[in-house]
């Protein structure tokens, strides 16, 4: 079993082209291009919008490059917002959001695993209540949970975002799916026929075919946890347990960023500024599904029990 | 699973048929707490930070508050007859008709346009189209934004054409729902294509081969044999839109927190919640009004599950297993 596991895929795919498919073919290869520009787009005038100034920001092509000084000085202009407020935020987002990957991955790949191939009893009550959870979405949890976080003697601590984010009834799905469909049944069997216990079972049969399932689920609880804006900002006020998303909400309001009317004066936080904290924050996101698309492809299983 | 039930961690390989039903009993409690074991972690969030808080929530909302003193259901027409409430409706149905129908349309297209070419060279598209996830948030209101806004959008020639010179042409009360629509649909598009295209990648490969072999064309392919075979998974993504969607808050906060000061007030059911929790001082009716979006939420996840057939398999097989 162990050889065809490793087997690649087979694709069988005809690669040649009639002459009367190149219009039909142009035709969508035309919209799909066009839309991957749209999609883009946004992201590269956020990613070169510090490089330039506030002036040259309007004056120049949206889409052109400044100088890297741009960055230089639009990150020290940044940091003069409440002395250095910026690096609190980032090193809460990175922490905050480290826990929650990490924590919410084991939690949920455990849980979805003992729903798929242990008999944990209620199983099936306990499935609907996650799908339950899982639809329901984040946000209309908010306000619940601000009571309950004010109850617990939590609130405006780094626990108060952290804890709720580490609750991830989507992953515990992708991970039952995955261990009951993805994963052939026939494995379990034959592990346990050979003695392996669920523990076994769980660590030497399930967890090492599960590495895409683990890049799935790391990478739709970073991208939850990361950009999360209404929980924290709802649950902590202190500058110094803030996260990236809510200061980011805060450099709208307080500077003259995006009102030109508060405080213009005062603080050099414009347009490029403010870029450069969005990117910070957008960045990430991107790196991290780069890292993990690999990981997305199918294909790992493919013709494991094909026969 | 008809194979042997040995399932404990002890090495029973000797099952005489004498033994066979000890062993038997033994491994299914073994399993048994195996399975307990595995699953309390993700118990306990679930117990602390979704069951708890509703019932914790609920609670308040039909509490005594200023407005009702005696509890009971003082809050609910409290918030229902609130003149922000109807058109706080209004808005989200409206954002909700404009999103959810441009995800379906623009999701199963070019899902299926991806399906129709060899996947090694469409992984920079794919890529490229996945880049607008890390556009959300308050991130998209900052990008959009500057999207928008003449003097700075790379738009600005295309706004023109239509006389939008001035940012108040596009950011005015009118415009405020195909605004949310657009930032919604960017951020969410892309991903889903990438989802569903990953669902059709799935379909085994025979079943495309069979179709080929009989002479079906791209067109018969896409909408005879792909669709419907992914169905349900757009389905399911219009449930979880339509569930988020409902939610609105960061985008119409932000707006009317920083450029356009109270352009967008109000203009949400969740935002209607906020205020009334947090700048009127009465947590009695905002968590009336959050209980009435749970209950919208938690009567539609359940008609999904049961009324849909896209768990049946994944409920069918728990039960299967719970039964054995």
């Amino acid at each position: 079993m162990s050889a065809t596991l490793t087997s690649p895929p087979k694709i069988v795919r005809r690669n040649h082209v009639k002459p009367r498919e190149i219009p039909g073919k142009i035709a969508v290869w035309t919209v799909m291009i066009v839309f991957a520009i749209f999609s883009v787009i946004p992201m590269l005038w956020l990613i070169l919008a510090p490089s330039k100034t506030q002036r040259e920001l309007q004056q120049l092509p949206p889409i052109s490059f400044g100088r890297f000084q741009g960055y230089v000085d639009s990150w020290n202009n940044l940091l003069v917002f409440q002395d250095g407020r910026m690096l609190d935020w980032i090193f809460n987002s990175i922490w905050y959001t480290a826990v929650q990957v990490s924590v919410g991955c084991v939690v949920a790949i455990l849980a979805g695993y003992a729903l798929a191939a242990t008999r944990v009893p209620m199983r099936r009550t306990l499935l609907i209540t996650t799908l339950v959870a899982m639809i329901v979405p984040q946000v209309a949890f908010v306000l619940p949970l601000f009571v309950q976080i004010t109850a617990l003697g939590i609130y405006d601590t780094a626990w108060a975002v952290i804890l709720p984010g580490t609750f991830f009834p989507f992953g515990v799905f992708l991970s039952y799916i995955y261990f009951t469909s993805t994963i052939p049944t026939e494995l379990y069997d034959a592990a346990k026929i050979d003695g392996a216990g669920d523990w076994g079972t769980f660590f030497r049969i399930a967890l090492p075919l599960s590495k895409g399932l683990l890049g799935m689920l790391a990478f739709f609880s970073f991208q939850v946890n990361w950009i999360n804006f209404f929980l924290p900002y709802v649950v902590v006020t202190s500058g110094e347990v803030l996260t990236l998303p809510v200061g980011l909400g805060i450099l709208f309001s307080s500077t003259p960023a995006l009102s030109p009317q508060v405080g213009a004066n005062v603080l050099p936080i414009r347009a490029p500024e403010i870029a450069l904290a969005g990117m910070l924050i957008a960045i990430p996101i991107l790196l991290v599904f780069l890292a993990s698309a690999r990981l997305l492809v199918r294909g790992v299983l493919a013709g494991s029990v094909k026969s | 699973m008809g194979a042997p039930d040995i399932t404990s961690g002890a090495p029973t390989v000797v099952v005489t048929s004498a033994k066979a039903g000890i062993v038997k009993l033994k491994a299914g409690t073994a399993a048994r707490i195996n399975g307990i074991l595995m699953f309390l972690p993700y118990f306990v969030l679930l117990v602390m930070f979704a069951i708890i808080p509703i019932v914790v929530a609920f609670n308040v909302s039909i509490g005594p508050s200023r407005l009702s003193p005696d509890g009971g259901l003082g809050n609910y027409l409290f918030v229902l007859q609130d003149f922000r409430f109807l058109p706080a409706v209004i808005n989200v149905g409206l954002f909700l008709a404009i999103y959810l129908p441009a995800m379906l349309i623009v999701v199963a297209g070019l899902s299926l346009l991806l399906d129709t070419v060899n996947m090694k060279y469409t992984v920079p598209i794919r890529l490229a189209y996945l880049v607008p996830a890390g556009i959300t948030g308050s991130v998209a209101i900052l990008v959009w934004y500057f999207m928008l806004e003449p003097s700075y959008s790379p738009f600005a020639a295309l706004f023109a054409e239509v006389g939008w010179t001035e940012g108040t042409d596009i950011f005015n009360t009118s415009n405020l729902v195909w605004i949310f629509a657009l930032m919604a649909f960017f951020t969410g598009a892309g991903n889903w294509i990438v989802i569903q295209y990953g669902s059709l990648q799935s379909i085994p490969d025979d079943v495309l081969e069979a179709a080929r072999v009989d002479g079906a064309n791209a067109f018969q392919m896409a909408f005879q044999i792909k669709l419907p075979l992914i169905r349900k998974y757009l389905v399911y993504m219009l449930i979880l839109v339509f569930a988020a969607g409902l939610q609105i808050f960061v985008e119409p906060f932000l707006i009317s927190s920083s450029v356009y000061p109270g352009l967008a007030k109000d203009w949400s059911l969740n935002q209607l919640s906020y205020t009334l929790a947090f700048t009127g001082g009465n947590l009695g009716a905002a968590t009336a009004l959050s209980m009435m979006l749970m209950f919208v939420m938690i009567t539609l996840a359940l008609i999904t599950i049961y009324r849909t057939d896209f768990f049946d398999e994944a409920v069918v097989r728990a039960k299967k297993g719970e039964a054995k």
